[in-house]
């Protein structure tokens, strides 16, 4: 037998175990983590997660969460789809802060954001004004691209205003700083003190100056201005006073140019704050705070859009809070007036989020 | 390989980064990691070792189920009829990124139990299949003819020669394709998490950090632990390589 031949035979010896090893390894995880990635969560809480609001319609039809919190119109379009609302956010926390007007600092002067607050009131007062009523509700069908009925549910849960309520907006700033969501003090980004961080943060004096001018003159219109880059979550019903300030003709009154721009969610808003690319935009209240302390993108509050209009939904024998014991909840962030509202309801029956 | 001029290295370029405010410095980011690690964060209420073995069995179930039937198939190409029916089909599939089936799985399992878990071991597994698929498969189809010829000459059929010089001339494919897979799986795991919700994992915790912003070093520490990780699965498999005496060309 040759050199090569006795090697190739010494060869062939080897095989069976030394195969068998890098064969068995990827089988052993395969079995142990399929075992205890499927072991479900305890009946002695909650498992919460984080979807966004269109994933949870899908979810809780197709059975994967038992409940979620959101805003409107997506409570509304589950219960047209089968699910059904178990507690709306002003029976959990009556007025809650929700959606506001923001706009850059130092990106506005005077002028553009008298402009765009007056815009704004006029739209939310045409939203108010009950003969409008109609209207309002094919504007909301255009605007969310859901049919009448489903907007007409959800227009019933929105309360629509001009200025947020203070003390609430310090309630959620409370709720933010005592689950240890809030990384950063008042103080760290050089306020001396919480009162005068909301005194800048909520800023009042443009939104007086507007309605005092109303007030004296109804048919009181600001001088025209330049152009306006504009931000809004796509179809978020919360936002409708921008779509009616455009429909109505109260933003081309004011304004030269209107660009607007549409996002996912309130922090891709912030994050374009942060990189200029919009002069104001219409977001949630959580990420505004949140984004504003702990990354310091420098924003300030003019006027309110909404308060209340979001609403726990739930699927099957959920009827008290207790019963949602075990059970998979989706909230839309962690952070969010959503997710504080949850807590809350967690926290009355007696749960604790895993 | 002294490591350690490296690392001061990298130590050092990090310290000039943080000098200018772009990232937070070393050691802020090593106290935060220490933190995660011992207390976990108060936003998620886990530590870090929690999220890193949430993903890490991700990793392992989807890389597993690939690797069952990459080994196989791999091996198999060495059939050239094997090979002329599965390699057309594997080659237009194989460059298209895991990250594109993301979409595509979520809806592939929407009727599962747990339809975001399936999805993201599913991502895994189109990350690690393909690398690990076409290493073995190289090594089965480059047998070196002779050998093959010489085992026929001692009255070997197929599947003895499969068994006796296919499958040992592809060990060294194996555990070099069970290396690559596991990487390209791990990253793939950390971008599945991101997009979509799964509760547990460090592309999970990243995310949430970011969106409640104010986190950088925590950010930061969810990239090290990612690293460490994905470095130790490295050096270990490297490591077995080494161990296996499989390196035919130097013995002959």
């Amino acid at each position: 037998m040759s050199n090569m031949a006795r090697k190739m035979a010494r060869r062939f010896s080897i095989p069976v175990t030394k195969v068998a090893i890098p064969v068995i390894i990827p089988v052993i995880p395969v079995v142990i983590t399929l075992t205890l990635l499927l072991s479900g969560c305890t009946t002695s809480s909650v498992n919460v997660v984080k979807l966004s609001p269109p994933d949870m319609l899908e979810q809780i039809k197709l059975g994967k969460i038992d409940a979620f919190v959101a805003w409107e119109p997506f409570p509304s379009k589950a219960v047209k789809e089968g699910s059904r609302i178990f507690m709306k956010s002003s029976d959990i926390w009556p007025n809650h802060p929700c959606c506001v007007v923001a706009y850059r600092s130092g990106q506005l002067n005077d002028d553009v954001l008298e402009a765009l607050v007056w815009a704004h009131v006029k739209a939310t007062r045409f939203i108010n004004d009950a003969k409008n009523k109609e209207k309002i509700v094919d504007y909301a069908s255009d605007f969310t691209g859901l049919d009448r009925e489903t907007v007409e549910i959800a227009l019933q849960n929105i309360k629509y205003v001009e200025y947020p309520d203070e003390k609430e907006f310090r309630h959620y700033y409370e709720f933010l700083k005592e689950s240890g969501i809030l990384k950063k003090s008042v103080t760290d980004i050089g306020y001396g003190s919480e009162d005068d961080f909301f005194n800048d943060f909520l800023r009042k004096d443009i939104y007086s100056k507007v309605i005092r001018k109303l007030e004296e003159n109804p048919d009181y219109v600001p001088e025209k201005v330049g152009s306006i880059r504009l931000g809004f979550i796509t179809a978020d019903l919360h936002h409708l006073a921008l779509y009616v300030a455009i429909k109505e003709g109260y933003l081309n009154k004011v304004f030269e140019k209107v660009e607007t721009k549409q996002f996912p969610n309130g922090v891709a808003i912030m994050e374009a704050f942060r990189l200029g690319e919009l002069d104001a935009a219409y977001l949630g209240g959580a990420p505004a705070t949140l984004k504003r302390i702990n990354d310091d993108i420098e924003i300030r509050i003019v006027s309110g859009v909404n308060n209340e209009g979001s609403a726990i939904v739930v699927r099957g024998d959920i009827n008290s809070p207790k019963d949602l014991a075990g059970k998979t909840v989706a909230i839309p962030g962690f952070g969010t007036v959503q997710d504080f509202l949850m807590r809350k309801v967690l926290s009355e029956g007696g749960l604790k989020e895993k | 390989m002294n490591k350690l001029p490296s690392f001061f290295l990298f130590i050092l370029i990090w310290y000039l980064f943080s000098f200018f405010q772009i990232i937070p410095p070393p050691h802020t980011v090593a106290i935060t990691f220490a933190t995660l690690f011992i207390h976990g964060d108060p936003v998620l209420g886990r530590t870090i070792l929690e999220h890193s073995i949430s993903s890490l069995l991700r990793v392992l179930a989807g890389a597993g189920i690939a690797f069952l039937i990459s080994i196989p198939l791999g091996i198999s190409m060495w059939y050239p009829r094997v090979y002329s029916l599965f390699h057309p089909a594997l080659e237009i599939l194989r460059p298209i990124p895991p990250l594109a089936w993301i979409p595509l799985s979520y809806i592939f399992f929407a009727s599962f139990p747990r339809p975001t878990l399936f999805a993201q071991i599913f991502i895994v597994f189109i990350g690690s299949f393909f690398p690990s698929f076409v290493a073995i498969s190289d090594y089965a189809r480059n047998t070196p003819y002779e050998y093959v010829e010489l085992a026929k000459v001692f009255g070997a059929d197929k599947m003895k020669i499969l068994r006796h010089i296919v499958i040992p001339y592809s060990l060294p494919g194996i555990i070099t394709g069970v290396r690559v897979g596991l990487g390209v799986g791990w990253m793939s795991i950390i971008a599945a998490e991101m997009i979509a919700t799964s509760g547990l994992g460090l592309g999970y915790f990243i995310m949430v950090m970011y969106e409640v912003g104010g986190r950088v070093p925590e950010i930061i520490s969810g990239m090290a632990m990612i690293g460490l990780i994905g470095y130790a699965m490295n050096a270990i498999l490297l490591k077995v390589e080494e161990r296996f005496p499989w390196c035919l060309q130097s013995e002959m």
